[in-house]
This record gives C-alpha cells, sequence and structure tokens, in this order.
C-alpha cells in the first residue's frame, strides 16, 4: 500500500459516490409524480431522524445532517423545475440512452428493467416519454415492442436514428494484451464477430451493453473487457481501448418517441398500424391507395398478432393538414380492421454521436 | 538464396504489385512521411497536416519504440495508435508504424495500414511468423548487420505464412565509418531487384542520420530506382523526443519534395522507360 494505490481507490469510491447521488435524485424526480407538494415536512424529519442514528466513529451526526439537508434541498429544487423524464430499457449508458440523448439533451433519461416497464410507465403518466428501439441495419426488428406498440394504446410523437459505434471497454488500467473475455449483448458480439476472431478474444453473452460495462467497472475484472457506447465508457469510468470494432460501417438504429396522447406538433412522417381481412389482394389493395396519392411509404412490417392474423406498421412521408394525406387515411379505415394512426411527427437522422 | 520459394522472382518482368486505397506501391513512388514518435496529439496531427500538403502518400510515427537504452521514451503504445487512428481521419493518409511484441500484432493491425519491422527485429523469427497471419502489408526493415541473402530470407517467413504483401526497406548497415550514423547502402536498390519482386524503400533518415545528408540521397534513391521512400518530418524537431537531428520541418520536406517528384518523372521517363 502506498499513497497512490489509497487515492486511486479513493478516487473509485468517489466515482460510486456520484453515482448513488444520481439514482437518489432520479428517485427523487419520481416521487414528485406520486406527490402533490414539493414540500413534506414528515418525510424529511424521518430521514434526518434516521440519518443521525446512524452516526458512528469517522461519521459525527452534526456533519452527516448538514449533508443530507444540503442533499434534501438540491432534490426539491429539481422537483420543483418542470423536469421532462424520457424512460429506456437498459441500464444507464445503452444505446437507446444515446439515442434519447441526441433527441432532446434536455430530457432526464430513466432506465427501466423491461421495454413493457417502459410501456407501462408511459401509459401511467410516471414518465413523459419512452423511447424504445424499433429496427438495426444489422440486427432486423425488435419484435417484442411492436407487439407492445399493438397491445398498449401509445402515439407515436417523434423518431430518431443514429449511428451505432461499439467500443471495446476495459477496467482502468487493463492491459489490452491481457483481454481473453469479451462481455456484451449477444447482438452487438455478432456484429463484432470479425474483429473478436482477428484478435482471439472469447465473446460472452450478458443481457446487456452498458449492463457489462457496469458490471466490469464493478468487478474490476482485468482480464476482461466489454463492448458498448461512448457514453456507457464514461459513466462507468472504464478505458476505451478501440472505438468501432463493428464488423459493418453502417450500423444503425431507428428509435421511436412514445406518449400518451397524441402529438400535435408539425411533422412529415406518419405511422399507422392495422390488420385486414383473410382474403386474397386486401394489402395489395391499401399499397395501391398510397400509390395512386404518390405518397412515399419509409417502412412495412408485418407482425403476427393473436387471431393467427397479422398486423401491419406502415410509415410513410406525408403531413397532418394535407387533404391528400386525410383522404388516404379514411379511404384505408374503411378497407381494413384495428385500424390506428398512431401518430404525425418529425423524424431525425443523426450521422455523429458528438 | 536457393531456398527463397516465394521471394524470388520467376521471371525477369516479375513485379508485386500492393494496393492501398488508391496507392499503388511497387508502381509509382511512394513516399511515407512522419514523425520518428508520436509524443502528442497536436504534434502528430499537425505533423501529418503538414506531409500531406508536402505531397506525402502515407504517414509514419513510431508507437512502440525499441530503443537502445531501456531509459529513453519508449512510446505512446496504444494511445499513440488512438492518435495516429484520429491523423489518419483528419488527412486520409494510411498509417505506417512500428510493431514490436507478437502480443501486440493484431492490435497494431486493427490501428495501421501497413505493419513496420524495424531493423533491430528483422530475425526475430516469432514476430515474423505473426506478421506473417495478418491481412495487413509488412514494411520489413533490413538489419544493420545483415546481407542480402539473410534479408530476403526474412521476407520469405512472412510470405511463407500466407501474407504476400511484403515491402523491403533499406535503412543504412554498420560500417567502419563513424561520420554517418549508418552507412546507405543505395547498391542494394538495383541489387535486391535482380533478386527479388517485392518493392524497395528507402530510408535516408536513419541511413545517414545527419540532415544535411538527407535530401542529397533522397535525389540518389530515386535515380537508383527505388520504388518509396520514409522519412523522418515533425513539427519542431528541435523538441522531438527522438531522432532530433534527422528530423525536417513540414516547410524543409514541401520543397525536397517538390524537386523529388519532378526527378522521379524525369527518371521514369528518361532511364527506366520501359521500350
Amino acid at each position: 500500500m502506498n499513497l497512490e494505490d489509497i487515492r486511486k481507490q479513493i478516487d473509485i469510491l468517489d466515482g460510486k459516490l456520484i453515482k448513488l447521488l444520481t439514482d437518489r435524485m432520479e428517485q427523487a424526480l419520481l416521487a414528485k409524480r406520486f406527490k402533490t407538494e414539493v414540500e413534506d415536512k414528515d418525510r424529511e424529519q424521518q430521514i434526518i431522524d434516521k440519518i443521525r442514528d446512524n452516526a458512528q466513529n469517522l461519521l459525527d451526526g452534526d456533519f452527516l445532517v448538514m449533508l443530507y439537508q444540503k442533499i434534501i434541498q438540491e432534490s426539491k429544487e429539481l422537483q420543483k423545475k418542470d423536469t421532462k423524464i424520457i424512460a429506456f430499457q437498459g441500464e444507464h449508458g445503452a444505446y437507446s440512452e444515446v439515442a434519447a440523448k441526441s433527441w432532446n439533451s434536455n430530457y432526464i433519461p430513466l432506465p427501466c428493467v423491461e421495454f413493457a416497464d417502459v410501456f407501462e410507465g408511459v401509459k401511467e403518466g410516471i414518465y413523459d416519454y419512452g423511447i424504445v428501439p424499433v429496427e438495426n441495419t444489422l440486427g432486423g426488428i425488435v419484435s417484442q415492442v411492436n407487439d407492445l406498440m399493438i397491445n398498449t394504446k401509445l402515439f407515436v410523437s417523434g423518431a430518431i436514428e443514429i449511428p451505432v459505434n461499439h467500443c471495446l471497454v476495459t477496467y482502468q488500467g487493463t492491459d489490452h494484451r491481457e483481454i481473453r473475455e469479451v462481455y456484451s449483448h449477444p447482438q452487438a458480439l455478432a456484429q463484432c464477430r470479425g474483429f473478436l476472431a482477428r484478435n482471439k478474444l472469447k465473446g460472452v453473452h450478458y443481457y446487456d451493453t452498458a449492463g457489462a460495462a457496469k458490471m466490469l467497472s464493478e468487478k474490476g475484472l482485468s482480464n476482461a473487457a466489454a463492448i458498448s457506447s461512448v457514453l456507457a465508457a464514461k459513466l462507468y469510468n472504464l478505458q476505451i481501448i478501440k472505438e468501432s470494432v463493428e464488423d459493418h460501417e453502417i450500423n444503425r438504429t431507428r428509435f421511436l418517441i412514445l406518449t400518451k396522447e397524441e402529438n400535435v406538433e408539425k411533422g412529415n412522417k406518419c405511422s399507422i398500424v392495422f390488420s385486414t381481412a383473410h382474403k386474397s389482394g386486401t394489402l395489395f389493395s391499401v399499397l395501391e391507395k398510397f400509390a395512386k396519392a404518390q405518397l412515399n411509404l419509409t417502412r412495412i412490417e408485418s407482425v403476427p398478432n393473436e387471431k393467427g392474423n397479422y398486423a401491419f406498421f406502415l410509415d410513410f412521408l406525408g403531413e397532418r393538414d394535407d387533404q391528400k394525406v386525410s383522404a388516404v387515411l379514411e379511404s384505408v379505415k374503411e378497407i381494413t380492421e384495428q385500424f390506428r394512426v398512431l401518430g404525425f411527427y418529425r423524424e431525425k437522422n443523426i450521422q455523429v454521436i458528438l | 538464396m536457393e531456398n527463397l520459394k516465394l521471394a524470388k522472382k520467376k521471371t525477369p518482368n516479375d513485379k508485386t504489385i500492393i494496393n492501398i486505397g488508391e496507392l499503388k506501391i511497387g508502381q509509382d513512388l511512394i513516399v511515407i512521411a512522419g514523425p520518428c514518435s508520436v509524443e502528442s496529439e497536436k504534434q502528430t496531427v499537425e505533423t501529418a497536416i503538414g506531409v500531406k500538403n508536402a505531397g506525402a502518400n502515407m504517414l509514419r510515427g513510431g508507437a512502440f519504440k525499441p530503443r537502445t537504452s531501456p531509459y529513453a521514451f519508449q512510446g505512446l503504445g496504444l494511445e499513440g495508435l488512438k492518435i495516429l487512428e484520429k491523423a489518419k481521419k483528419e488527412t486520409g493518409l494510411p498509417i505506417v508504424t512500428e510493431v514490436v511484441d507478437p502480443r501486440d500484432v493484431t492490435w497494431v493491425s486493427e490501428y495501421a495500414d501497413v505493419l513496420q519491422i524495424g531493423a533491430r527485429n528483422m530475425q526475430n523469427f516469432s514476430l515474423l511468423r505473426e506478421v506473417g497471419r495478418v491481412k495487413k502489408p509488412i514494411l520489413l526493415k533490413r538489419g544493420m548487420y545483415s546481407t542480402l541473402a539473410e534479408w530476403l530470407n526474412c521476407a520469405e517467413y512472412i510470405l511463407a505464412e500466407g501474407n504476400p504483401n511484403v515491402m523491403l526497406c533499406e535503412r543504412g548497415i554498420r560500417t567502419f565509418e563513424t561520420f554517418t550514423r549508418n552507412t546507405l547502402d543505395l547498391s542494394m536498390v538495383p541489387a535486391i531487384k535482380t533478386q527479388t519482386h517485392l518493392p524497395v524503400f528507402i530510408d535516408p533518415s536513419h541511413g545517414t542520420g545527419k540532415k544535411e545528408l538527407i535530401e542529397s540521397m533522397i535525389y540518389a534513391a530515386i535515380s537508383a530506382g527505388t520504388d518509396g521512400l520514409i522519412v523522418e518530418v515533425h513539427i519542431n524537431p528541435a523538441e522531438a523526443k527522438s531522432d532530433a537531428q534527422q528530423q525536417f520541418t513540414p516547410e524543409e520536406f514541401a520543397t525536397i519534395m517538390n524537386k523529388a517528384r519532378q526527378l522521379d518523372k524525369f527518371v521514369k521517363d528518361v532511364i527506366y522507360r520501359e521500350s
């Protein structure tokens, strides 16, 4: 042990403290969604009392109380602001969070365990927005999300496509020559197969890219790496060994922004969902209407639904106020079942994440 | 030299052309320029822009440095490779950098376009085998005590592992002369061309170790029919962490390059024109 070792430990502990404080602030933000007034004197007293009980050896009671009064003050300031919450699936540092930050950097991204939690939370009004991936240029569609789109009646109020740049990240101080195993989501590992093979690295499946980064940082593994976003490397204080380790240059993911209410802002894109009767030519007659009105389709996807039938997702370029668009939608509604307009919205296309 | 199954010329016109992006090595005069060592992002990127504007085709820069003394600057390692990658992004110049440790070979290949085997490692056979297994071209420098036959046998090690893209580089040998850092053996250019189809480069910077001699040797090498040159250029040579005496400023280099390109055209038109 020497001064340098101890200082390293202190830096690690500071990182953890900041992380815990962030988690606490996130919970405070959520708490506001369940109460009408910011101020709650009883609850504050309850916290202060409990904290004073924890005073021991090095931690003086008065110091702890002073520290906590500061924290509670800051939480209240946060609750007073009109902060918008955008929920995403995964750990902090997930590509969905990268997309959320690129969509609107003023929104506060909060992590959820499952996609269903994102949808439920938006439906219940706990989160203002949800952000979910729908398709990736290499990995294809995200079927879970499509199912939830059909079954929970949320609206689409925006879309964003971002480049996915995978990085090989390690715990600080790891020698690249010592890396043997690489943890990440199976899809990320598959996208970097060539890189892993060239460097004789073994891919190990993990539930999430950012989760793998978090695990490395918590365990301090010195002979392993993770594949994750630059954001995850930054959040978990990891070193980036190599950026852009994916085998194909064009690796992009498209995300939808979900809201409880229909979007009213201007936009040039529209998403609809419908199913058709089990007869020949029904889908064709829908597509024909778009073709005749010269509306450009940007996505069409079929998803098997419960009745042994198919639901179709269709995106096209068109504006709400356009007479031609409303006429087509009206006529499509007549010849389809379970027709629903998910929303008119604008779409962002990000080339480089800064 | 009977054992050179792959390195040996089969016919008089047998010649290997190596493609890197638009570059055709073995056909056009290729100039690799840049600092001896990658010292910082600023120094490397600024030098890269300087040599690019002067007309260089590739960027050199050492991230892993084999030094005579273990206490001398050993290079920035992986950090240096990341800096070279940034310089490539800025200028589009392909990267040439040395690899000294067999464990680094695949990693250096992820960043570099050409892997250099330095003079001191010419006969490091395990390193040669390792670079023979990657898909990037190799610049094999001549060891300072090596004969032509020994040098070509080292190229054979790389070729035998399945990597067909080897460039040879003469960088001066040890003789009794101490006025120059090494004795640049320019006769090697025509000599080696009688034996092998591989392209040959000249490194006049290490070959002389003296700035005032490098320029003449560049012109001499072009006249001798070299396929390429590798020249040390530094944005601020006086403050360089290694080889301060043999690095040009980008301005000095630009003036020489201008003359060198004209000479190359003349030499190709008049001396080496295929009739």
